[in-house]
């Protein structure tokens, strides 16, 4: 039997958790993430290596907060932050993000030029991929428009070049390291550095003006197992 | 002749020796003697597995928080290899999933239970990075629950990297010597279990201590330190004493709804206390999470230890002025006098980055923000930003010295302190 004084302990306790569950909005409750990734996901003017949010597909943007949570991805700001975050919630701020309107980002004009030979091997890679050492496109995963396709690959648009090196550089290490199987891991080690920097910086030189958003899923099927994402089975 | 000299200085030694070894006895016999060292390796006792034990023992593991040192970072459950970094060398936690060669699946009842209870397993003598003189006042019945329930854990053939430390605690039997000096071996409070429920979580599963208590040397957790708050060895963190003094500002309700949800009108857990919470305490049943917080709030206060400083009252030499920043960033959260947001933001004042000793809470708390824990009684948590790029050591050190401008001592930080607690700290 429960006693009185316990009872009403428990009717307080219960009170006090009623309180907590205001209203506040997203933007409220994520100040923590506004302070990289803007207030709205956008991005901070000054603070370009941060990756933009806004428009991102949800799956992707929830795969990485995971990814910090569980130890796929290393980035000790980000995992100090969500290190003790539940799936329910990091599911709700993808969502959240992936609901703003992608961001605006107008090419870098400011980006290292890319010579005429290094332009051709970027448009080579982005467009036809490197068959021979099993690379695909990366419009064949990206989307034709490099919009990305949802749930699960992101937008190659707007991203500044430092920001994709690095990337390919985590890839290659195992420090960033997507659901088996890892397509990225295996794409980063199947081109060579110095083409890395020049994909990565002919995709920094691309508008993003029209905030594309990313195609819908099953609007066209990536050719490579990636994570948990849908693909095209290929005969052997 | 030089026979006859050597026999000289022995004899004339010989009562200092003997009065060493009187001491060593007697040290060793207060560590428990020979009996820790006895470890029951062929016991053949077995324990009860019905569904009531197992659900009892998964609940303790889960109150003993024993994953959050035993897991990795997205690492198989329980499969060990958690860094703990000291001062005489990095030690990993060990396997203890069921794997007969790599975990503890070949450990009989008693062998665990001896484990628990004196820190001595068969790989020799424990680090006490291993809570054991908490989890000595355990039950019986409540450490073959979790004997019961950790064999239930798939097994790993996971190997934890081999620990890496110094001179001379790199030998296990080192921890003899550290024993003789520290360790006390406590009598199993069972009669705690069933008088005082509150207790017994917190000085045996709950192994509040750890963390709580204040720190002698080497490590060692003497009585007077009970509960009286500490900075943590491995990270840096400041944890508030546990008593009636330190938890006035909360009631059992409130304490104990804090306990389990991690936040409250009073402050919200962040750094060590977020991963109890969100890995444990958030599991507490409602009956003994208020057992807890009653408890902790009879406990009564040991006397502060003296701070070198204390007394040393110097003027702030901020060239920023604190009152001034906090205004610009930090009101419109936390409110003109640090009085919070109900429900959103943790009121500034009486709270503990506020008023502890060490500064290290709140300056990691304004370097890198942070964000409370997820919990079924806080699933969708406000978040504090980092302020690391928005402001200069100096508008740190000015707005953290304006915070904690009535701790004792008085916070008097400086730009080049900021500096020096730079760096994320994730285990």
């Amino acid at each position: 039997m429960m006693l009185p004084g316990r009872a009403l302990a428990f009717v307080l306790a219960f009170a006090t958790v009623a309180a907590f569950a205001d209203e506040g909005t997203l933007d409220d409750r994520l100040a923590a993430c506004a302070a990289c990734h803007g207030k709205h996901g956008e991005g901070v003017e000054g603070a370009e290596y941060y990756p933009h949010l806004a428009g991102k597909p949800s799956g992707y943007l929830f795969e990485q907060l995971r990814g910090f949570r569980d130890g796929r991805r290393n980035n000790a700001e980000m995992i100090w932050l969500v290190q003790f975050a539940n799936d329910a919630w990091l599911q709700e701020i993808a969502e959240h993000y992936a609901a703003e309107t992608p961001r605006t980002r107008a090419a870098d004009t400011g980006a290292q030029a890319l010579t005429e030979e290094r332009r051709a091997i970027a448009e080579r890679l982005v467009e036809h991929g490197d068959p021979a050492r099993g690379v695909p496109a990366c419009i064949e995963c990206h989307g034709k428009a490099l919009t990305g396709l949802e749930p699960g690959i992101p937008a190659l648009l707007g991203l500044p070049a430092d920001y994709v090196v690095a990337q390919f550089g985590h890839w290659r290490d195992g420090v960033r390291k997507g659901a088996p199987p890892d397509c990225m891991h295996d794409v980063a080690n199947a081109i060579a550095v110095e083409d890395i920097r020049a994909v990565a910086t002919w995709l920094s030189q691309q508008s993003n003006a029209e905030s594309a958003r990313p195609a819908p899923a099953g609007s066209f099927v990536p050719p490579k197992a990636c994570g948990s994402l849908p693909h095209e089975e290929k005969a052997p | 002749m030089i026979v006859r000299r050597v026999s000289i200085v022995l004899l004339a030694l010989l009562p200092v020796l003997l009065a060493a070894v009187a001491v060593a006895a007697v040290l060793f016999a207060r560590q428990g003697g020979f009996a820790p060292y006895r470890v029951p390796r062929d016991s053949t006792r077995t324990v009860a597995t019905d569904g009531a034990t197992l659900a009892r023992g998964e609940y303790l593991v889960r109150l003993g928080d024993c994953a959050a040192c035993h897991t990795t970072r997205g690492g198989v459950a329980f499969a060990g290899g958690v860094p703990f970094r000291t001062s005489y060398g990095t030690i990993f936690s060990t396997n203890i999933t069921s794997d007969p060669t790599h975990g503890i699946g070949d450990w009989s009842a008693d062998e665990f239970a001896h484990a628990m209870r004196h820190g001595v397993s068969r790989l020799g003598p424990l680090f006490p990075v291993f809570p054991y003189e908490q989890f000595a006042t355990l039950t019986d019945t409540d450490i073959d629950a979790i004997y019961a329930w950790l064999r239930t854990v798939a097994p790993s053939d996971s190997a934890p990297p081999a620990n890496r430390l110094d001179f001379p605690a790199s030998s296990r039997d080192a921890m003899i010597g550290w024993r003789m000096l520290y360790y006390r071996p406590s009598i199993a409070t069972t009669a705690a279990a069933s008088t005082d429920r509150g207790q017994y979580l917190v000085d045996g599963a709950g192994h509040c201590a750890s963390c709580h208590s204040a720190r002698g040397d080497r490590y060692s957790l003497p009585p007077e330190g009970y509960l009286a708050g500490g900075s943590l060895p491995v990270n840096g963190w400041y944890a508030p004493p546990l008593d009636s003094e330190s938890l006035a500002r909360f009631s059992v309700a409130e304490l104990a709804d804090y306990l389990r949800a991690g936040t409250s009108p009073h402050g919200t857990a962040y750094g060590p206390m977020a991963q109890v919470i969100y890995g444990s305490l958030s599991a507490l049943e409602a009956s003994d999470a208020t057992a807890i917080a009653d408890y902790l709030k009879r406990v009564s206060p040991r006397a502060p230890k003296k701070s070198a400083s204390d007394g040393i009252a110097t003027a702030s030499n901020d060239s920023v002025n604190g009152a001034e920043v906090y205004k610009r960033t930090c009101a419109d959260c936390h409110g003109d006098d640090g009085e919070g947001k109900a429900g959103r933001y943790p009121p500034l004042a009486n709270s503990i980055a506020a008023t502890a000793p060490d500064p290290i809470n709140a300056v990691r708390l304004v370097l890198y923000g942070a964000m409370a824990p997820t919990t079924p009684g806080n699933p969708r948590p406000y978040s504090m930003p980092p302020f690391v790029q928005q402001l200069t050591s100096a508008e740190i050190a000015a707005v953290v010295n304006y915070i904690r401008r009535d701790a004792t001592p008085p916070s008097r930080l400086t730009p080049d302190e900021i500096e020096s607690m730079h760096g994320i700290v994730l285990e």
